[in-house]
């Protein structure tokens, strides 16, 4: 099939503008707005911008703390899990999620009395992309990604998170925003008053 | 006896022009940063110092004890010779730029200027002209596509924008009668050569962006074709010597001149000539003013094609050289 080229006329210039330079001026006038107004950047290492409450950090793990969801009261009697230690109950879930499962290194051990106990849990933090599907895929929202976004190190071996780290990790993050709302939208009055309302069919 | 005083008095005046160049242009380095970063709305160099003022000294240090690179294949003398050629003609023009008017500290007069030639103009031309040398050389020297096609573009510019710079200059020379840069100063004292030579001005404008380099006309450097244009093999201080002279040395001398011919030089703003300001701050006043008009300029436009350019210096700014000579010619007969 041929191409079809369609030939656009050049906007032609009237006297005026060929004149007077109406086309500089206005550009100019735009660069001496911006020059007065206020600069947008951060300077970075003094000053740091929060992320927002769902954005993709480092992981973290949950802690026992009476704040489980339901599936958790369910799984518990499995488990041995004393209270502020990490409520995961190593199902793997994170893992089959993981678009690059080698990365997550969980190990869990039988105790005597029959109970699973978490061992180890490992994430390799350089393969990971951040995607975010392993807090989806926890039944029991232990695994999650905070607020923390500076993950670079001198060595690939503290690029390697774990258990305690973790769960520090989430504690100091639910301390400082777990009530915060988990939206990033505005409210429906307002989104309403913006952009009119939505109108549902009748059945 | 006498002439040793005259050669120390004028080698110790051409070392403070040339050492407050340098750091007048390094500072203005500064100024154009901050400027730019503003109209993009970011702060521009805010860490070494007070609000970054430290960072042109920085800068320097850097690029003096940065590796000097040459590359194989070059013609070692021209690429050596290309820089010089590019920075010395630029900062020669001071030797006939006045910033003020002589006046006495402790029974000593002091002229603020080199020397007052009465060809002034004609070797500020000449020196203009020279320092394209350095871009060609340094274009042809290198021994590299990219410098080639830079340094070419800015001859065929620099062909057109010369001429017309030329022909434009020729107003306030019939108006003054002179050659001379102090005289045309001092004709302007009852009013500014602005007035009737308004295309000349226009002219000028152009010819120091397309002279200098700056946006609308930096086809040499052209870095999203060109790498960096003339100067891309080139490192160190080498390489420093060639923005510092076309971007800093070239605008601020040339914008002098513009200031010169056609805003009365170190003369008072109409109206405000009561205020205690002495001539030379007047001046610095001006030249600072049209130097932040082309920054403002060179921060706003995209970048004409070579073939636009060249067309705009020969299709309109020579025939409105021209021009302006006729107006400028009926206004010395009908106002005198």
């Amino acid at each position: 099939m041929a191409v079809k080229i369609k030939y656009l006329e050049r906007p032609k210039l009237t006297n005026k503008e060929r004149i007077l330079f109406i086309d500089f001026i206005k550009g100019m006038q735009i660069t001496i707005k911006n020059f007065f107004k206020k600069t947008i950047t951060t300077a970075y290492p003094y000053e740091k911008l929060t992320p927002p409450k769902r954005f993709r950090g480092t992981h973290g793990h949950r802690i026992k703390d009476g704040k489980e969801p339901p599936s958790f009261k369910v799984l518990e009697k499995f488990l041995e899990i004393k209270d502020g230690e990490s409520r995961c109950v190593a199902c793997y879930m994170c893992q089959q999620a993981c678009p690059v499962p080698e990365l997550f290194k969980i190990e869990a051990e039988q105790l005597p009395n029959g109970k699973k106990r978490l061992k180890r849990f490992d994430m390799n933090l350089l393969n990971c992309m951040y995607c975010g599907l392993c807090t989806e895929a926890c039944p029991v929202d232990c695994i999650i990604m905070t607020d923390e976004y500076e993950t670079a190190s001198y060595t690939r071996a503290n690029c390697v998170i774990h258990l305690d780290d973790m769960v520090e990790r989430a504690k100091d993050y639910d301390k400082r925003r777990f009530n915060e709302p988990d939206r990033i939208w505005i409210d429906d009055k307002e989104r309403s008053k913006l952009w009119g309302q939505i109108k549902w069919s009748n059945n | 006896m006498e002439l040793l005083g005259v050669i120390v008095g004028i080698s110790l005046k051409a070392l403070i022009f040339i050492i407050g160049m340098f750091l007048g242009a390094a500072y203005l380095t500064w100024i154009e940063r901050k400027f730019a970063g503003h109209i993009q709305q970011r702060p521009g160099p805010l860490h070494v110092g007070y609000h970054g003022l430290l960072q042109p000294i920085a800068d320097a240090l850097k690029v003096l004890t940065k590796e000097d690179l040459v590359p194989d294949g070059v013609d070692k003398f021209l690429f050596y010779l290309a820089s010089l050629m590019a920075f010395v003609p630029a900062i020669m023009i001071l030797a006939v730029v006045p910033f003020g008017e002589p006046f006495n500290i402790f029974g000593l007069e002091i002229k603020p200027y080199i020397t007052d030639l009465n060809i002034a103009l004609i070797l500020a031309l000449a020196f203009g002209s020279i320092s394209i040398y350095g871009v060609i050389f340094a274009g042809w020297a290198s021994n590299s596509k990219y410098p080639m096609i830079g340094g070419l573009r800015k001859a065929a510019v620099l062909i057109g924008y010369e001429v017309a710079l030329g022909f434009a200059m020729v107003g306030p020379i019939m108006q003054a009668g002179s050659f001379s840069l102090k005289e045309i100063v001092e004709a302007q004292s009852s009013y500014w050569f602005i007035i009737p030579n308004i295309l000349g001005f226009v002219v000028i404008l152009f010819a120091i962006l397309a002279e200098t380099g700056r946006t609308p006309f930096d086809v040499q450097e052209a870095e999203a074709e060109l790498v960096s244009g003339y100067n891309t093999e080139y490192t160190a201080m080498k390489f420093g010597l060639f923005p510092l002279a076309e971007w800093y040395i070239a605008t601020f001398v040339l914008s002098a001149i513009a200031v010169i011919l056609f805003f009365g030089g170190w003369q008072p703003f109409p109206l405000l000539g009561w205020l205690p300001i002495p001539g030379i701050v007047w001046f610095f006043i001006k030249v600072f003013a049209l130097f932040m008009f082309f920054l403002w300029v060179h921060w706003t436009l995209p970048r004409y094609r070579v073939d636009q350019i060249t067309e705009l210096a020969w299709k309109v700014m020579l025939p409105l050289a021209l021009a302006n000579i006729f107006i400028v010619a009926l206004w010395v007969i009908i106002v005198g």
